[in-house]
C-alpha cells in the first residue's frame, strides 16, 4: 500500500515501475522464445518411416489372397518389388482396400501405387479405382499358408500404414487415435514385435479364424502389449491370428 | 453406438437456437436493457460468439433486467471464497493427472522375447 | 468505462501489452517451426502438419501458464498488477492458439477417413475406461470450448450484463480447462515422450501456477473481520487511516467496505469495483476520485459514482468516528447514495 507505485492502465506508468515493467516485458519474450527452442528440441524422431515417393509408382501384378486384410502374392515384379514377395495395401487416406480387393479374391490381379516403407516393412498405396487394383492376365495361386505354431509376442498394435510412413511419427499414444480410425477405416493392423518372430519384426494382425482385427484390441491400440495367437507364414509375410482374450499390458 | 451424431446434431441445435437468441438480442434486446449498447453497433459482432455459447444465460439475464427483479447488492458481492476451493481443485487435479499419468506410462518391454507356446501343425 | 461500447478500447499500455505479447507468441513459434527442424536433426523430418499442430499446441499451453501465474503473483506483489491490466487480451490469443492447434489436429489426424474429422474425434478413441491410452483429444476440446467461452465473453458489456459475480463465476473455468490441458499433455505426448527437457517444462509450469495459486490462497486466506459493535463495525483506529488510502474491513454478512480518508474526511463505499469486483480498497485516490488498482475505474468517494459521462456506481456506507476508532454501519445504501463525509477528528479518544 502507502506511496507503492500505482499503476493505471490508462495513464503512463509511473517512474518507480517503469524499470520492472520493462524487465517483465522483456522476460517474458526472452522466455517464450527459450520455451519454444526447448519445446522444439525435445521432440523424438519419428523414425524412418515414410511415403517414397521418390521410388516413383509401382506397379506390379501377384495374386489377391484375403486374411481378411488383402495381400499381394507377387507374381511379376520390378526392381524394387521382386517376385515371390507378400505385402499389404491401403486406399489413399485411412482406408483398406478390402472392397476392391475382395472380388479379384485368388485370382491375378495388378495392382499400382506408392510405396511405403519402414525397414524391412513395405506397403502399396494404391491408385483410385480400377488404376489401383485390376484383375490381370497369369496365372499363380495363394501359397499355402505355413502354420509356425502359437506365439506370445511383446509389443505394439500399430495400424500399417502410419507405422510405414503414412505419418511421423505414426505409433505412440498421442497418435493413437488416429491408428484407431485407419483400423476402423480397414487400413491392415500391424503388430510390431519387440524382438523379431522367425526373422521378422513385423506382422500383420488378425482376429481368431480368418476375422479382421478383435474390437477388444481397439482398447489396446498403441499401449505394449503381450498377447497370444497363431502365427502364420503367408508368403513372405507373417500373420500372426491374435487370441483377444489373451491381450494384457506388458509388463 | 456411437453417440457422436446425436452429439453433433445437438450441437448444431444449440448454436442454432444461439443464433436466433443473438438475432433478437443483438436487434432489439440489448437496447432496452443496456443504456451503453444504445447507438453502439461495431461491438455486437463480438457479443455474438459470446450468445451462441451461452444463450440460455443470456435469456435469464436478459429476463431478470427486464423484471428488474436481480438483487442490487449482489453484483458487489465478489466470489472469493469460490476462488480460493477453484484454485485448490485444480491443483489437486492437476497433481493426480500427473501423478497417474506419469504412473501409466510405459517402457517399451525389449526384453520380453518372443515365445513359442505351441509348435505349429 | 463505458460511455457507448466500442469493440476495444485502446492506450498506450495496451499497444505495449499486446505488442509484447505478440512478440512472445511470434518469438515462440518461429523458433519452434523454423529454428528447432534443423537442431533436431532427425534424418526424415517430423510431418510439418504434426510439427505445427505441437507448435501451437505448446504456445497455448505456455501462454496459458503465463497467465494463469499473473494473477496470484498480482496478489502476492502489487507490482504485478499492471500485467493484470489487459490480461484478457493474453486470454484471447490464447484461444486463437489454441484452435490453431486443433486445428491443424483435426486436419491431419482426423482427415482422410470417411467420417468427418469431428464424428472421428468423437468415435476413434473411446478408450474411456483407462488411464494410458485415454481420448486425451477430448480433454483439449474440453479445454478449447472453455477458452472460446471465455474470449467471447470477455468484452466489457459481459461484465456489465452478466454482473462480475456472475461472470466471474463463469471465468473460474480456466481452473478446470487448464487441469484438463495438463491431462490432455500427461495423457498425450508425455506418455510417448520420455526427454526429461519436454517433462520439466510441461510439469514444471503446472506446478508452479499450482504452487503460485496456492501461496496466493494462503496469504489471503486469515483475512481479520471488523469488530462489530452495537450494529456498527469497527474497522480500525483513526491513526491508521492515511491520506488518500482506504483501510478495508469484512463486514460480519463477508461484504467487504473501503473505509477512504480523503481531504480529512472520511467515507466509505463497497470495496467491490462496479466493473470487474476489483478491490477499490487497495487502490488510492487519485484526482480526487477512488482508482480500481485493477483497471482504473474511477469513483467519487463521497457518492459512490463514476465522474460523468461514466455511469458505473457503487454502494456506500455510514461512517462515524467513536472512542478514537472509526465504524461503519454495515447496512449498505444504495449504489451510488450520497453521504456526507465524517471528519477524521485524530486523536479523540
Amino acid at each position: 500500500m502507502s506511496d507503492k507505485p500505482f499503476f493505471v492502465g490508462y495513464l503512463p506508468a509511473p517512474g518507480g515501475l517503469r524499470g520492472c515493467l520493462v524487465l517483465a516485458g522483456a522476460l517474458l519474450m526472452l522466455g517464450m522464445a527459450a520455451a519454444g527452442f526447448a519445446l522444439g528440441v525435445a521432440q523424438d524422431d519419428p523414425g524412418e518411416g515414410a511415403f517414397r515417393f521418390d521410388y516413383g509408382r509401382q506397379t506390379v501384378t501377384g495374386v489377391v489372397e484375403l486374411t481378411p486384410y488383402p495381400l499381394i502374392h507377387v507374381t511379376e515384379g520390378n526392381d524394387r518389388i521382386k517376385a515371390g514377395e507378400t505385402f499389404m495395401m491401403s486406399a489413399g487416406g485411412k482406408s483398406g482396400v478390402d472392397g476392391r480387393a475382395a472380388p479379384l479374391a485368388g485370382q491375378v490381379a495388378q495392382v499400382s501405387g506408392v510405396m511405403l516403407e519402414r525397414g524391412d516393412l513395405y506397403m502399396l498405396q494404391l491408385r483410385g479405382g480400377r488404376n489401383g487394383i485390376r484383375a490381370a492376365e497369369g496365372s499363380g495361386a495363394v501359397p499355402e499358408p505355413q502354420d509356425l505354431g502359437r506365439w506370445r509376442l511383446a509389443g505394439e498394435i500399430c495400424d500399417g500404414k502410419c507405422l510405414s510412413g503414412a505419418m511421423r511419427p505414426g505409433r505412440g499414444l498421442a497418435h493413437k487415435a488416429c491408428a484407431n480410425l485407419c483400423l476402423l477405416g480397414d487400413v491392415p493392423p500391424v503388430f510390431v514385435s519387440t524382438q523379431p518372430v522367425e526373422g521378422s519384426e513385423f506382422l500383420l494382425i488378425t482376429g481368431p479364424d480368418g476375422t479382421a482385427l478383435p474390437e477388444a484390441a481397439y482398447d489396446y491400440v498403441a499401449q505394449y502389449v503381450t498377447v497370444e495367437g497363431q502365427v502364420r507364414r503367408h508368403g513372405s509375410l507373417l500373420v500372426f491370428a491374435m487370441d483377444p482374450d489373451t491381450l494384457a499390458l506388458a509388463p | 453406438m456411437s453417440i457422436a451424431p446425436s452429439l453433433i446434431f445437438f450441437l448444431q441445435v444449440w448454436g442454432g437456437v444461439g443464433a436466433g437468441v443473438a438475432l433478437l438480442f443483438l436487434a432489439w434486446g440489448i437496447d432496452r436493457i443496456d443504456e451503453d449498447a444504445r447507438g453502439a453497433y461495431v461491438f455486437r459482432v463480438l457479443i455474438i460468439p459470446g450468445i451462441l455459447l451461452i444463450w440460455p444465460l443470456v435469456l435469464w439475464r436478459w429476463w431478470q433486467l427486464e423484471a428488474q427483479s436481480g438483487r442490487w447488492l449482489a453484483r458487489y458481492q465478489p466470489v472469493r471464497r469460490a476462488h480460493g476451493l477453484a484454485a485448490l481443485a485444480m491443483s489437486v487435479a492437476i497433481a493426480l493427472i500427473v501423478f497417474f499419468g506419469l504412473s501409466a506410462r510405459q517402457d517399451w518391454p525389449a526384453d520380453i522375447a518372443p515365445v513359442r507356446v505351441e509348435t505349429g501343425s | 468505462m463505458s460511455v457507448k461500447y466500442i469493440p476495444v478500447q485502446w492506450n498506450p499500455n495496451k499497444w505495449y501489452y499486446d505488442g509484447i505479447m505478440l512478440v512472445g507468441v511470434a518469438a515462440f513459434l518461429w523458433v519452434f517451426l523454423y529454428i528447432t527442424p534443423d537442431a533436431l536433426g532427425h534424418e526424415r523430418p517430423i510431418n510439418p502438419q504434426i510439427h505445427n499442430a505441437r507448435a501451437f499446441g505448446a504456445c497455448a499451453f505456455t501462454m496459458l501458464t503465463v497467465i494463469l501465474c499473473i494473477g496470484p503473483l498480482a496478489r502476492l506483489d502489487h507490482r504485478f498488477l499492471p500485467l493484470l491490466y489487459n490480461r484478457r487480451h493474453f486470454g484471447v490469443m490464447t484461444a486463437f492458439v489454441a484452435a490453431t492447434h486443433a486445428g491443424y489436429i483435426l486436419d491431419w489426424y482426423f482427415a482422410f477417413s470417411s467420417r468427418s474429422p469431428v464424428q472421428g474425434l468423437l468415435e476413434a478413441n473411446t478408450s474411456y475406461g483407462q488411464i494410458a491410452g485415454f481420448p486425451f483429444e477430448i480433454l483439449g476440446v474440453f479445454a478449447l470450448i472453455c477458452l472460446t467461452l471465455l474470449a467471447a465473453t470477455s468484452h466489457d458489456f459481459w461484465l456489465k450484463f452478466l454482473t462480475p459475480p456472475v461472470w466471474k463465476r463463469l471465468h473460474y473455468l480456466i481452473y478446470a480447462a487448464y487441469a484438463a490441458v495438463v491431462g490432455h499433455v500427461v495423457l498425450g505426448i508425455l506418455q510417448d515422450d520420455r526427454g526429461i527437457g519436454v517433462n520439466l517444462l510441461f510439469i514444471g509450469g503446472a506446478a508452479l501456477v499450482c504452487v503460485l495459486h496456492l501461496a496466493a490462497w494462503w496469504q489471503g486466506r486469515a483475512e481479520p473481520m471488523g469488530i462489530a459493535a452495537t450494529g456498527w463495525v469497527q474497522v480500525a483506529p483513526v491513526d491508521a487511516f492515511r491520506e488518500g488510502f482506504a483501510k478495508i474491513t469484512k463486514l460480519p454478512d463477508g461484504d467487504r467496505v473501503a473505509v477512504f480518508l480523503h481531504e480529512g474526511q472520511l467515507s466509505a463505499i463497497a470495496n467491490a469495483c462496479a466493473h470487474q469486483n476489483g478491490p477499490l480498497g487497495e487502490g488510492k485516490i487519485v484526482d480526487c476520485l477512488v482508482t480500481c488498482p485493477w483497471h482504473g475505474f474511477q469513483y467519487d468517494v463521497r457518492n459512490g459514482q463514476s465522474p460523468a459521462p461514466f455511469t458505473e456506481k457503487v454502494p456506500t456506507y455510514l461512517v462515524k468516528v467513536e472512542g478514537g476508532a472509526v465504524f461503519v454501519n454495515p447496512a449498505a445504501n444504495p449504489p451510488g447514495t450520497a453521504v456526507a463525509p465524517v471528519p477524521l477528528e485524530k486523536g479523540a479518544t
